[in-house]
């Protein structure tokens, strides 16, 4: 509860020498990242919908004066009482209360200016910690281009501390931030608060110190009201939504494959170049299968992910996504979970982690469980490669709605709706047998909508191309190197075995019987297992596996696929990677959500089973 | 039309503004309520009820919140505070 508030403006002046440590705060989605990222040159998550930031980050910024200060991205909170696990994080460290953080020296209080009235309410809070404070009003240029305007001298007045106008955007404002954290801002005059502890009092007095600052809020912006008329209209919202959805997907077959065919053939020209420079050997097969022809054959994949990115960041930062949960809350009500579940079932299109990540946002623990439960069902992007490299070996194009949709793209659609069926099915079930709960009241606050900037999505791409190359260039360099060396030994007469008779070989023999009810074969047993460290792996596994045992040159990977599955196997192998919890990284992180193996461990094996059963089935459907 | 006669916010129609009086929940439910703007004293607006379901979003404190019609039935409003906002979107 805010008591009686006793800003120390005498510390304002010098942050301790040791800790430097200024915590940024403030509600949900008013660009406390943002605002983080310019200070420190970081690229923390940024999207335009409540709950993005769920942990702490901490980063360093120089300040002219040789010192340096750690600033730490916090998630958003509505009040002192904290609800959900990111907010506890928040509050525990604005506290002191943190294990592994001291006591910040001083906080940022972020709000947003175009919602003065109602964020100010946020201030005896803040305030009442007894930390020196900045307040920074964010948003100045959406502000002033909506025709508000505010008096910060006289908000500082009122409540004691500093008070900045500031655009995390355009960078108006951040000299007196960097002033505030050197310590040489001047500091306010001492204000009592008034002594409030109950909320009601707080928005009096919020509004009355927003009065008596000359505030204008900005006129509410009209094309909100008529986007939110389209995007939620009965017919329209849903029909506009799965038109984005299948843009997204025939976009993803038909704008990336000049991109995709130009990255093919940059490899096989330097394959060629590197096959003509170094005399046979050992480095040159490890080299050219090994690194190649496996590395290489993901790295073909990673246009079609861009786009798939690019789409994803529109929709984040334009604040559709939140319109879409909004849709979404019906059907997810249906299966026991309340629409902010979709918010983090969504993020994992790209990927599970952050997605069981967010659910720190879902209050309550039994619903953020079976929310994180299932997010590995839905369709990751690593799941991707593996997609579009069986789609195009094994389903012949064909125009199904003109050249809006063609037989590709529909059955990327389907396996991403079978991804999302069997991730609410699921939790349908676990809701309605271990699960149960008593529903708490759902409440889900709207961003503004505002237009996606280039820069931001220029980043966003760039960040998403720097972490794909990580993988392969790590997971998969190090899973085909390893491989290679097993489908080379032990050497007979001299000379690399037949793959067939190899270590790798071997080992494939021993578990084709487990692959074979599904059509599969021991070569793609092996890519089984190595996606188990990550799903694309199996890509660059059967590229490394193909490209050592042909004779002249590696062969596309899409023929070798065709002479070597049926289409029933094919389908069956979909149907696997739809399923399989084949990421080691999502394992340990559902572990350290959730405190223990238990239930990473029932997730994996209901997960294995499903892909097994679904695989099998199909293989005897399809042939 | 002016619906005088509504006391619970799933009951104001869309383009109507009305003050909050009371919160019907247990405390902790109350108290988040409020710190999302449901606060007796707030004025409260209904934009629009969502297509085919439960949910109606509401303008309270500066902010569009979508909440659920049996969370806002919940939510009483002060008598003969509703009047017509003139720049309300009514379809
Ligand atoms: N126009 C404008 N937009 C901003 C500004 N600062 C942030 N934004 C946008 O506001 C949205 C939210 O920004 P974030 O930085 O993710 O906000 P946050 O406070 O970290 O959000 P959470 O982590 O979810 O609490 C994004 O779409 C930003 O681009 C600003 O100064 N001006
Ligand atoms: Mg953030």
């Amino acid at each position: 509860m805010p008591t009686a508030v006793e800003p120390r403006t005498e510390t304002q002046h010098s942050l301790p020498a040791k800790n430097r440590a200024v915590a940024i705060c403030g509600p949900p989605n008013v660009g406390k990242s943002s605002f983080f990222n310019r200070l420190t040159g970081l690229r923390q998550k940024v999207a335009n919908y409540p709950g993005i930031t769920v942990e702490k980050r901490i980063g360093s910024l120089r300040l002219e004066d040789g010192g340096q200060v750690d600033l730490i991205d916090l998630p958003g909170i509505v009040g002192m009482h904290p609800r959900s696990e990111d907010e506890r994080i928040c509050v525990e460290i604005l506290r002191g209360r943190s294990a592994t953080l001291p006591r910040p020296a001083a906080a940022i209080l972020l709000l947003d200016s175009t919602n003065l009235q109602a964020h100010l309410r946020m201030v005896p809070g803040i305030l009442g910690l007894g930390l020196p404070t900045l307040v920074v009003l964010n948003m100045a240029d959406e502000l002033e281009a909506r025709g508000g305007s505010v008096d910060t001298e006289a908000v500082s007045a009122q409540i004691g501390v500093p008070v900045v106008l500031a655009s995390a955007v355009t960078g108006t404002g951040m000299r007196e931030v960097v002033r505030f954290l050197q310590g040489s801002l001047a500091p306010a005059h001492k204000v009592e608060l008034p002594v409030i502890n109950n909320i009601p009092g707080e928005r009096k007095w919020a509004h009355s110190v927003a009065a008596q600052s000359s505030y204008h809020a900005p006129e509410p912006s009209l094309w909100g009201r008529r986007l939110d008329r389209i995007f939620l209209h009965p017919v329209g919202g849903p029909m506009i939504f799965l038109a984005v959805v299948i843009a997204v997907f025939q976009s993803i077959f038909t704008l990336a494959v000049p991109i995709m065919d130009a990255v093919e053939s940059a490899i096989g020209v330097s394959a060629g170049w590197i096959g003509a420079l170094l005399p046979d050997s050992m480095l040159k097969g490890l080299l050219l299968d090994g690194v190649w022809g496996g590395v290489g054959s993901v790295l073909v994949f990673l246009p079609q992910i861009l786009i798939l990115f690019l789409f994803i960041g529109v929709l984040e930062d334009s604040g559709y996504l939140a319109r879409a949960a909004v849709i979404a809350d019906r059907s997810m009500r249906a299966i026991g979970l309340e629409g902010r579940s979709f918010i983090p079932l969504l993020s994992s299109y790209a990927c599970a982690i952050p997605a069981v990540m967010a659910a720190r946002t879902i209050e309550n623990q039994r619903d953020r469980l079976a929310t994180l439960l299932v997010a590995p069902l839905t369709t990751c992007s690593a799941r991707l490669p593996v997609y579009a490299l069986l789609i195009a070996a094994f389903i012949p194009e064909r125009p199904l709605l003109g050249p809006f949709l063609g037989t590709r793209a529909a059955v990327l659609l389907a396996l991403y709706a079978a991804g999302f069926i069997a991730a609410c099915g699921t939790a349908w079930l676990l809701k309605s047998m271990v699960l149960r709960s008593k529903p708490a009241p759902f409440v889900l606050q709207l961003p503004a909508y505002r237009w996606p900037t280039i820069r931001s999505l220029a980043f966003r791409l760039i960040d998403r191309s720097k972490i794909f190359l990580r993988r392969a260039g790590t997971v998969i360099l190090v899973t085909t190197i390893v491989l290679w060396f097993l489908a080379s030994v032990p050497y007979q007469d001299g000379e690399p075995p037949p793959i067939g008779e190899s270590l790798a070989g071997s080992i494939g023999r021993t578990i084709e019987p487990l692959v074979e009810p599904l059509g599969l074969n021991w070569k793609i047993g092996i890519g089984l297992i190595t996606s188990l460290a990550a799903r694309e792996v199996i890509v660059g596994t059967l590229g490394t596996i193909y490209g050592m045992e042909a004779d002249e040159g590696s062969p596309a990977l899409q023929q070798a696929l065709q002479a070597e599955l049926s289409f029933g196997g094919a389908i069956a192998l979909l149907m696997y990677f739809a399923f399989a919890m084949q990421c080691m990284s999502t394992v340990a992180i559902v572990r350290r959500e959730t405190g223990g193996w238990k239930w990473p461990a029932i997730q994996f094996g209901y997960m294995l089973a499903l892909a097994y059963s679904t695989g099998f089935a199909a293989y005897r459907v399809f042939g | 039309m002016p619906s005088t006669e509504s006391d619970s916010l799933d009951r104001l129609p869309p383009g109507v503004t009305a003050v909050i009086a009371a919160l019907d929940f247990e405390e902790a439910d109350r108290v988040r309520l409020m710190e999302l703007g449901f606060i007796p004293g707030s004025s409260v607006s209904c934009q629009r009820v969502v297509p085919l379901g439960d949910l109606a979003i509401f303008q309270v404190e500066g902010t569009q919140v979508a909440l659920r019609k049996d969370t806002a039935a919940r939510i009483t409003l002060q008598p003969s505070s509703a009047a017509r906002n003139p720049d309300a979107d009514s379809g």
